[in-house]
């Protein structure tokens, strides 16, 4: 059966009225006390991961609460300046539009970690030669203060994989 | 698994546009609702129980939609909720109105998903989103240029595009086959009279033609944004052997969150190495399937309507819901298998790539699964539905609700 007829609209256009909304009003927290420790690393040219001691499970940058065990990893492990691509995208941006290349954005796994971040790859890297476990190297900022971007890049390094598949004949 | 077996009586759509100028959000609503009772047969409004309500939040800025259109779905003095879980709300809701048919207080409830993009914008709502967990990394070093860069290419298109690559890769699909999910979907789309985007005679170089939005998704294989709503109808085994000629039973239900975004919580690093992967996905569809004693999903299931917004999504989705072994599923989009008259038709309503009504979307898929094993459909496969599957994603690319309903109740093991 039909809802009751009042209901029903007998006009063709509604009236639009404009309003606003201000995201950047709101506060937002965090807690940032295990930062301190890997922020200080970087400063010192050092990567630091964060281990969960009940499941081994190493995270970079480091996380408050390991999600699998449910409880606070305390294990500070040093991890190598040398990485792999887990996934990787491109950004068509309207400022990168003049770039002769898109922009390429990859997620980065250090190795000896288990968790991926965000970050860029050398700007000379043409989007089109990079692929899923290609092996980066860390390049360290000029100046370092302590914070996120400490790590400036990561360039590619040579691939030993590519060689060994080429030796055996493999197609991948 | 429940003591009431819940069961599906009706599913209602309004008509979806990229502009619905001629209502508002309530009307928009309302327009479900009614073609939702209409199909209802003897139902009237007054026999509603319960009403469960759910869109993304803040996508329109209108922070309690529930309270302006109460008497627009008939919930005037009548227990109401509202339910959003980010782009799989529509699945959150419908599940929520399994759970309350199940528990045995409500006999008739009604649920009812929406969202009218054209009012708000989307823009701004994925940055509520994104920006409580964003707005650290300029504190910590990140510039604003550079963070727009890496983080803008993290919002749902960067999501996507990230799993497209690890899909790409992991089964050497090309992105001719990404373009072929497309066209099925546009042309099943044009055959179904509440979708969107209607492209009858759309073609793979069509597809390819159009500009890169984010390796490798071009602008054509993209989802639009819609405004739209649908409503359903649920109630008990014995009430819907009554009122409908095939009444659909929901024999099983999983819901199963998986670890957040590529972006990474709290600025850590993120858990999920390869967004392909999706264990959520293959979690709830384990829970769903034996609830609903299904052991061989690529044999028993005759219909499936996914999730996906991306062509590279629905590839990826039927092979984690078990319906195709795994990397096989480009295959079986080249050879016609999921096509209408296919041995497996997928996403016949034209999927969430031809309309996208974000907070509705995730229910469409089970409600048009339902229509289907009614033979209600509006692009009505030809053989016969027994068991169908609705699947729903969305959340921080981890939030998967599956639901798997058939012409039969569940097989009791009592």
């Amino acid at each position: 059966m039909p809802l009751p007829e009042y209901i029903k609209k007998d006009y063709k256009r509604t009236r639009t009225m404009k309003g606003s909304w201000y995201l950047t009003s709101y506060k937002y927290k965090f807690n940032l006390s295990r930062i301190k420790e890997y922020l200080k690393g970087l400063k010192n040219g050092i990567l630091l991961g964060l281990k969960c001691r009940s499941c081994n499970t190493v995270s970079f940058p480091p996380r408050l609460i390991c999600g699998r065990c449910l409880v606070k990893p305390d294990q500070w492990v040093r991890l190598p300046e040398t990485a792999s691509i887990a996934t990787g995208s491109a950004n068509y941006d309207e400022e990168d539009k003049k770039r002769e290349h898109p922009f390429p954005v990859i997620a980065v796994r250090q190795d000896g970690a288990d968790t991926a971040l965000i970050h860029n790859i050398s700007d000379d890297v043409d989007f089109n030669s990079i692929y899923i476990g290609m092996p980066l190297k860390v390049v360290w900022a000029k100046e370092r203060n302590g914070l996120y971007l400490d790590i400036d890049h990561y360039e590619p390094i040579e691939d030993p994989a590519i060689e060994l598949n080429k030796k055996e004949g493999s197609v991948d | 698994m429940a003591n009431v077996q819940p069961a599906v009586i009706s599913a209602g759509f309004c008509e979806h546009a990229s502009k619905r100028s001629d209502v508002n959000m309530a009307e928009l609503v309302n327009e479900a609702v009614e073609d939702c009772l209409n199909k209802a047969g003897s139902v009237e409004w007054k026999d509603i129980d319960y009403v469960i309500n759910g869109n993304m939040p803040a996508f329109e800025g209108a922070n309690m939609p529930e309270l302006w259109m109460t008497d627009h779905m008939a919930a005037k003095n009548k227990p109401l909720l509202r339910v959003t879980t980010g782009g799989t709300t529509g699945g959150s809701v419908f599940v929520s109105g399994y759970y309350a048919v199940a528990s045995g207080l409500y006999d008739m409830v009604l649920a009812v998903a929406f969202e009218q993009q054209s009012c708000g914008n989307t823009t701004v709502g994925l940055a509520s989103v994104a920006l409580g967990e964003l707005s650290i990394y300029p504190s910590l070093g990140y510039e604003a240029t550079r963070l727009r860069r890496n983080m803008g290419a993290g919002a749902a298109i960067g999501v996507a595009s990230y799993q497209a690559m690890n899909y790409m890769r992991r089964s050497k699909a090309t992105e001719e086959d990404l373009a072929r999910v497309v066209v099925q979907n546009r042309r099943n789309a044009a055959k179904n009279w509440w979708t969107h985007l209607k492209m009858p005679t759309i073609t793979i170089e069509d597809v390819l033609d159009t500009p890169y939005i984010s390796y490798p998704l071009r602008f054509g294989m993209v989802c639009p944004a819609s405004d739209g709503a649908c409503a359903v109808l649920f109630t008990t085994e014995e009430k819907a052997k009554q009122i409908a000629d095939v009444p659909v039973y929901i024999n099983g239900v999983g819901s199963y969150a998986n670890e957040p975004a590529i972006i990474g919580v709290d600025c850590g690093g993120a858990g999920q190495t390869d967004p392909c992967e999706q264990l959520g996905a293959v979690k709830s569809a384990e829970l769903a399937y034996s609830q609903a004693g299904i052991s061989f999903p690529n044999k028993e299931i005759d219909y499936a309507e996914v999730y996906s917004p991306f062509p590279n999504q629905e590839l990826q989705w039927v092979e984690r819901v078990g319906l195709f072994e795994p990397n096989s599923a480009p295959e079986a989009y080249l050879n016609g298998v999921t096509a209408l008259n296919g041995e497996m038709p997928v996403n016949c309503s034209g999927g969430v790539n031809s309309t996208n009504a974000i907070g509705a979307s995730a229910m469409e898929r089970p409600a048009e699964s339902a229509l289907q094993i009614m033979g209600k459909a509006g692009n009505q496969v030809p053989k016969t539905v027994h068991t169908a599957l609705g699947h729903g994603w969305g959340g921080a690319i981890n939030l998967i609700s599956h639901v798997v309903m058939a012409d039969e109740p569940q097989r009791k093991f009592k």
